[in-house]
């Protein structure tokens, strides 16, 4: 069987992915699909930690949750992304400086 | 104190009452808003709304006022207790108190292009119920639930505004920071799980002791866990340096919106992170224990120097009130920097008083901005104390109050948690102190200016008497009496507030 | 000697997870950015399936791949301009970023490889009969609430779409 650790590896692997994408990208679709790399990264730590639970499910449980959840945030983010964009045309989030001090 | 009694999901019900309250008031009005058409509708919307905010709010307040035991709820989901009961009056009472501010004025305030009232209320409605389970949850995944229905209906709130490029763009940010934040919440979660092998709180808080007590310290995975889950709970409160979102979510958002979220999700989030403090890491203030007096500390200091200093230099009131709530998180952080039951009780206390002062002082921005063509600048204050005296008193009342002097609660608030850190002890809780002290000094120089504008410059040729609307003066001078009167004589709530916060475990 | 199956193929769904995954976050081309989503979560699907998480892997192929991830093509489509796809995507502050994450995988190695994770991973057995318990028995609030997050969202959605297309048919 493969051990936990190798599980945790390639989860940290996708989570610091996702988080480069998300630091160094500056198109808002993509910073949005960064973040959906971060939690998939958390579903599978929330899966491998629960295997080693003998007869318990909370973890499994949790990441369905996080699934449901991430469809509503993509769900309210996509639309507010498309009203954003009928008003300026961009999805640069650098160009989005109306609010800059 | 012992274990409370844990109930099963139907002997539960009977405890959830306001939280049902809200959810019927939610499907009423989704159907209300489909059938209803004219005045009838406007006339509707407002009885539907705050008879369930009365409902909800009275259930949690009856609890409240019997002592009712604590229990726990759904097998250990939630928590019902005395804290939890203070924190639900208040966000019926916030949420009414903003639901005042955006009632439709009227009847054909539901015409295209205008927001329609009836979706804001029911997006309310439902921040609402996320903001009591979050008071209420004693398990990781109830926290992240509640925290998360919160977070999305507040970005659909902060892009309410129609035709303003400001609301979508600031909304947007607040999505990209929130998603970031509960996911690197999420992570830290998921590894505490990890390492714990249990959800729920004081399951975690038994293994984390157990595992401090056998490795002499706080493990490194705990120590990276929660930082990891500090940073989601920081994104809700603003703290730094998770606050970036604040300024521009708060300068964009509709200025209703804008009162809410700077005070209900940031007490919500206090409350999080008491229950989480208390019953997950069994946190003390003892710096030799633990590393979280410190952790804490540090973020305080931070965040009131981070927030004070950007709001010196910003002309826009509504944004200077953002990094001002961003520097009140930072005081209210001073709390956790000795977490004893004083710290903890003058967290809460001063989270109620913050929330009455912001709430009236948002109030009177958006009274005046609505009067002014939207002018939000602190220029648009001007000789406020002949053209609105009422209005005005109010505003520097509030003011006093943010800034922290007597007679005002604000003062009050701030002496429970200065007092409280003093009676800690110790060089770093003097350091903490005295940065906190320092801090309010700095904040007096932007109130004033706000104050100085209205009293000392006279208004212009062309200004005319700002003619207020009645319900917001009466709800200016709502917030003001007990701004004033807790200043005063605030020994039976701060009583409350201490004896509930007992019952914490 | 005869290869072990189970590693192999946990090593090519972690290729594939991992690989794809780059491809999202650092590709230049927004449309590959968002087909290689698509190889990142059935990656993951798969990693599911081998830590016997059988409904979690449906549910992972059926919302992000099915729901999610179309979601997002929609919007790649009715914002980017067949023209500006390739040049849209610039990066930034690429070293700062590095050295961040680098710290991050650092650390989290370093905690991985200390601390003594509980022993002895459950034989494998199917999931979805005592999930479904579980969501109608001990977790029924959560299952609940997240419903009620699902419509409070929903309708939010539409509030805001039909703001944006009120906009465009006010400007005509």
């Amino acid at each position: 069987m493969i051990p936990l650790e190798h599980y945790l590896y390639v989860a940290g692997a996708l989570f610091a992915i996702g988080t480069l994408g998300f630091v160094v990208r500056r198109n808002l679709l993509v910073q949005l699909m960064s973040l959906e790399l971060l939690l998939n990264a958390v579903n599978l730590t929330l899966v491998a930690f629960n295997r080693q639970h003998q007869d318990d499910h909370t973890g499994q449980l949790f990441a369905f949750f996080v699934i449901a959840v991430a469809a509503a945030e993509a769900a309210v983010g996509l639309a507010i992304v498309l009203a954003l964009y009928r008003l300026r045309r961009s999805v640069r989030s650098d160009e989005a400086t109306l609010l800059k001090n | 104190m012992g274990a409370p009694l844990v109930l099963d999901n139907v002997q539960s019900l009977p405890f959830i009452g306001p939280e049902l309250t809200l959810g019927a008031g939610i499907l009423l009005l989704l159907v209300w808003e489909l059938v209803a058409h004219g005045a009838r509708k406007r006339v509707g919307l407002l009885a539907i709304m705050f008879a369930t905010l009365g409902a909800a709010g009275a259930q949690a307040a009856f609890a409240l006022a019997h002592d009712a035991p604590a229990v726990s709820l759904f097998g250990g989901l939630l928590a019902s207790d005395g804290f939890a009961h203070v924190f639900r009056v208040l966000f019926a009472f916030v949420t009414a108190v903003v639901a005042l501010y955006a009632a439709p004025v009227r009847a054909d305030d539901a015409l295209p292009g205008k927001r329609s009232t009836g979706e804001m209320y029911l997006l309310l409605l439902t921040v609402a119920l996320g903001l009591s389970f979050m008071a209420m949850s004693r398990h990781l995944l109830m926290i992240y639930l509640s925290i998360e229905i919160v977070s999305v209906i507040s970005f659909v709130l902060a892009a309410f505004s129609i035709d303003d490029k400001k609301s979508s763009e600031g909304a947007l940010k607040y999505v990209i920071y929130g998603g970031v934040a509960s996911g690197i919440m999420l992570y830290g979660m998921s590894w505490l799980y990890g390492a714990t092998q249990s959800l729920a709180l004081p399951e975690i808080g038994a293994r984390v002791a157990a595992m401090s007590a056998a490795q002499h310290g706080v493990p490194p995975v705990v120590f990276l866990a929660t930082v990891c889950m500090l940073a989601g709970f920081g994104y809700k409160i603003s703290a730094a340096p998770f606050h970036m979102w604040t300024p521009d979510v708060y300068e964009g958002a509709p200025t209703p919106v804008t009162a809410f979220l700077s005070v209900g999700p940031k007490a919500a989030g206090f409350a999080v992170l008491v229950r989480f403090f208390a019953e997950a890491l069994r946190a003390t203030g003892s710096l030799h224990a633990s590393p979280w007096p410190l952790v804490a500390g540090v973020l305080a200091m931070l965040t009131m120097t981070v927030g004070n200093l950007s709001a010196i230099g910003q002309d826009n009131v509504k944004r200077m009130l953002a990094y001002s709530s961003i520097a009140h998180a930072g005081y209210m952080l001073l709390g956790f920097a000795v977490f004893s039951t004083t710290g903890t009780a003058a967290i809460v206390f001063y989270a109620l008083t913050y929330c009455l002062m912001n709430l009236g002082a948002f109030l009177v921005v958006l009274a005046l901005a609505e009067q002014n063509g939207g002018d939000e600048s602190v220029g648009a204050f001007r000789g406020l104390g002949t053209r609105a005296p009422v209005l005005a008193a109010c505003m520097a009342v509030f003011l006093f109050s943010l800034t922290g002097l007597p007679p005002f609660a604000g003062f009050v608030g701030k002496f429970y948690l200065f007092a409280a850190l003093v009676r800690g002890g110790g060089n770093f809780t003097w350091l903490v102190a005295t940065v906190g002290v320092l801090n309010s000094v700095v904040s007096l120089f932007y109130y004033a200016r706000v104050l100085r504008s209205m009293y000392l410059t006279p208004a212009g040729a062309s200004d005319a008497p700002v003619v207020v609307a009645r319900r917001h003066t009466a709800t200016a001078i709502a917030l003001a009496v007990p701004t004033v009167a807790l200043g005063v004589y605030w020994a039976p709530l701060y009583d409350l507030v201490a004896r509930t916060v007992g019952m914490v475990p | 000697m005869a290869v072990d199956l189970t590693l192999v193929s946990f090593f090519a769904l972690a290729a594939l997870t991992l690989v794809s995954g780059a491809v999202v976050a650092f590709s230049r081309n927004i449309i590959h950015a968002t087909v290689a989503l698509l190889g990142c979560f059935l990656g993951i699907a798969g990693l599911y399936v081998q830590l016997s998480a059988d409904f979690l892997a449906a549910v992972q192929v059926l919302v992000y791949v099915g729901g999610t991830l179309t979601l997002i093509l929609f919007a790649v489509m009715l914002t980017a301009r067949i023209e500006d796809v390739r040049t849209s995507n610039t990066s930034t502050g690429l070293p700062v970023g590095v050295a961040l994450v680098a710290a991050l995988l650092l650390v989290l190695g370093k905690v991985a490889t200390t601390t003594a994770w509980p022993e002895t991973p459950r034989a494998p057995m199917p999931s979805t009969a005592k999930l479904g318990h579980a969501l109608l028995g001990d977790y029924l609030l959560p299952f609940e609430l997240g419903s009620i997050l699902l419509l409070a969202a929903m309708i939010g959605a539409v509030v805001l779409a039909r703001r944006a297309v009120k906009r465009n048919w006010e400007k005509a």
